[in-house]
């Protein structure tokens, strides 16, 4: 631009170089405040680069002290999570130790890292069932507990069943310190570690002595009773043998005394021949007579009796029947029912009988599950005792023999049971009856008559 | 024997024992019914000579102990002799308590049989005797008026004639003439015969 100008204009080169060197001046001067200019707007740049910097960096320090506390705030979250729930385990822990301690099985551990298994934990009903002190079963062998007097193949039965990794679960005679027997449920099962190395043996000891007990009992009655039917058929087969005998003897021997009297005098020989009549017909009468007698000892031992007890001991007989059929028996019971008195062994017999039959008649039908026994009251002088099924029922035909002697629908049946129970329930005052039900099943029930209270 | 005129009576479900009983029986002079069914006997048309009733205990349908409870609320007042071939004993003695002559268990003799029934029929004598008389003092008590059945009843009942005569607000002479008539009606001689009357024909039962 410069040149142009020269060539344009030379006779003007003074006021043109004047003006040139001014202009350069000037230009120099632009530039050179241009150039501070820039230097200064540099400068500032840098600076607010270096500002923006400080704030960036800021920023970040700003970000990571939030990262930081919030860092640290999950940190004390955990903490304390870790604390409550070291607190937790604690109390798991104290109620599992508690329950340990207040079981009533008598529960041990056995380490079964050392060579001599000792026991290293029992709870105190382990010492109260074995009456060992903590001292003396603390770190000794469990075997050692067991007495002189146990079997020794028990021994070695658990021995072999742990050694073979599996747990042992049985039922046996065990002694305590003083000798004492006791029978025990005995379960021990295997602790194993995360490589499934058996690392404890922890046992659970059942003190069974009472449901022995009580099974033994249960049994003996249901012996007794099962014994008690067994004389009673055989009772009731011959008192009616006797009653089907004595009926001819009674016509002949009537038929033979009208003969003689209506011989009078006349034909001395037949009556002769009709006193021997006579008198063999006395004499059958007579082994009769003493058969009844000797059966007669048995005599019903009459006691007051709540019929609601009387029914639930019964029952109680024949619960395991029941529920080996899958069946189940429903009570509905009068409270407080007023005394009667029976033959305790005698109803129960009735009551037997009656709950098996129902059983029978619901035997093999799916739709037949449940019997109700009711007790109720008649009137003020009776109570009322229904047990009702909900099975096949009685055909019209067989209702009316039902309580006949030897009628039986059953291919094995005697047909006693329930003529027995008719002639019981009758001797003590009452009736036994049996009816359809409207729906499904039958429904047998007796009277028993309530004892007066001015009795009393 | 006079067995004249007595009707003896069995029940039994055994048609040999009825057969046999009724032989034996007749054999003795009875007259002789037998029945194989309680209901039978309680549709036989039963007079009013004295009888006795052999019962067995068991029978279909209604039993020997029905029937005596039957009987009773029927008045039918034939005495019974239970027989049974269930010799036991709290049966003899239910029958018994019931008012029974005699339980003989089966088979039993001549002579313990007609032992039984000579007592059953004396005391069915007695019975009907009684009951003779009793209907008849009932007949005699339908021909009173009813103000004379009132002053029977308090003459029954031990009443003075002032005090029936107050009660009933009548004079005593009138009261008089009344208790005359009732003494001529119900044949009474005394008075001690007439209370004797109101008791057996149960006027005076529920009064005291």
């Amino acid at each position: 631009m410069k040149k142009e100008i020269v060539k344009r204009k030379p006779g003007k080169a003074k006021e043109l170089l004047l003006k040139n060197v001014t202009r350069n001046n000037l230009e120099k001067k632009i530039r050179e405040q241009s150039d501070e200019l820039a230097t200064r707007s540099g400068q500032l740049k840098r600076g607010a680069d270096r500002e923006k910097l400080g704030a960036d960096r800021e920023r970040v320090s700003e970000n990571k002290i939030l990262k930081q506390k919030k860092e640290l705030n999950s940190r004390s979250g955990q903490l304390k999570e870790g604390a409550d729930r070291e607190k937790l385990a604690e109390e798991q822990i104290h109620i599992r130790t508690k329950a340990m301690e207040s079981t009533f099985d008598g529960i041990f551990v056995i380490d079964a890292k050392q060579s001599d298994y000792p026991i290293i934990y029992a709870n105190p009903s382990f010492l109260h069932l074995t009456g060992y002190s903590k001292n003396e079963v603390i770190g000794k062998n469990y075997f050692l507990l067991y007495g002189s007097d146990a079997d020794l193949r028990i021994y070695e039965e658990i021995k072999q069943t742990l050694l073979q990794g599996r747990s042992f679960h049985g039922e046996m005679m065990h002694f305590k310190k003083n000798g004492e027997k006791f029978w025990s449920l005995l379960r021990i099962t295997l602790v194993r570690d995360k490589n499934g190395i058996v690392t404890h043996y922890v046992g659970n000891k059942t003190d069974t002595t009472l449901m022995k007990q009580r099974d033994s009992e249960i049994k003996e009655q249901r012996e007794e009773l099962l014994h008690v039917t067994r004389v009673g058929k055989l009772a009731e087969f011959v008192s009616s043998l006797a009653h089907e005998i004595s009926q001819p003897l009674t016509a002949i021997l009537s038929y033979a005394q009208a003969a003689q009297r209506m011989l009078k005098d006349r034909e001395p020989q037949l009556q002769e021949i009709l006193q021997y009549i006579i008198n063999d017909d006395q004499r059958a009468s007579e082994v009769i007579r003493r058969l009844r007698y000797l059966l007669k000892k048995t005599k019903p031992a009459f006691e007051s009796i709540s019929i609601n007890s009387l029914i639930n001991d019964t029952t109680t007989l024949i619960m395991p029947d029941i529920a080996a059929r899958d069946k189940a028996i429903k009570f509905d019971f009068i409270t407080n029912p007023p005394s009667i008195m029976g033959d305790r062994i005698q109803l129960q017999q009735v009551l037997l009988n009656l709950i098996s039959n129902s059983l029978e008649a619901m035997e093999g039908s799916k739709l037949s599950h449940e019997m109700l026994i009711r007790t109720s009251l008649k009137d003020n002088e009776t109570i009322l005792v229904q047990v009702r099924d909900t099975g096949c029922g009685i055909p019209e035909e067989n209702m009316k023999k039902l309580f006949t002697h030897f009628f039986t629908s059953k291919p094995d049946g005697l047909g006693m049971g329930l003529s027995i129970s008719r002639s019981i329930v009758e001797a003590h005052g009452g009736r036994l009856d049996a009816e359809n039900n409207p729906d499904r099943g039958a429904t047998f029930y007796f009277t028993l008559p309530i004892i007066k209270k001015d009795k009393k | 024997m006079n067995n004249e005129g007595s009707i003896v009576y069995v029940v039994d479900d055994d048609a040999s024992i009825c057969r046999a009983l009724s032989l034996l029986l007749s054999s003795n002079g009875y007259k002789v019914e037998t029945f194989t069914r309680a209901a039978d006997f309680l549709a036989f048309k039963h007079t009013k000579v004295p009888s006795c009733l052999i019962l067995d205990i068991r029978l279909p349908n209604i039993n020997g102990f029905a029937l005596q409870e039957i009987m009773a609320q029927r008045g039918i007042i034939t005495p019974i002799i239970f027989i049974s071939g269930h010799g036991d004993i709290p049966m003899s003695v239910k029958a018994m308590r019931a008012g029974a002559i005699d339980f003989l268990p089966k088979p039993f003799t001549d002579k313990k049989l007609f032992d039984a029934i000579t007592l059953a029929l004396s005391r069915s004598k007695v019975q009907n005797k009684k009951q003779a008389e009793i209907a008849k003092i009932k007949k005699c008590i339908e021909t009173l008026s009813p103000r004379e059945l009132e002053v029977f009843q308090f003459v029954a009942q031990g009443m003075m004639n002032k005090n029936i005569a107050s009660k009933r607000g009548t004079s005593l002479q009138t009261i008089k003439v009344h208790r005359g008539r009732v003494m001529q009606k119900m044949q009474a001689k005394t008075v001690t015969e007439l209370i004797g009357f109101a008791k057996k024909a149960g006027l005076t039962s529920s009064s005291d």
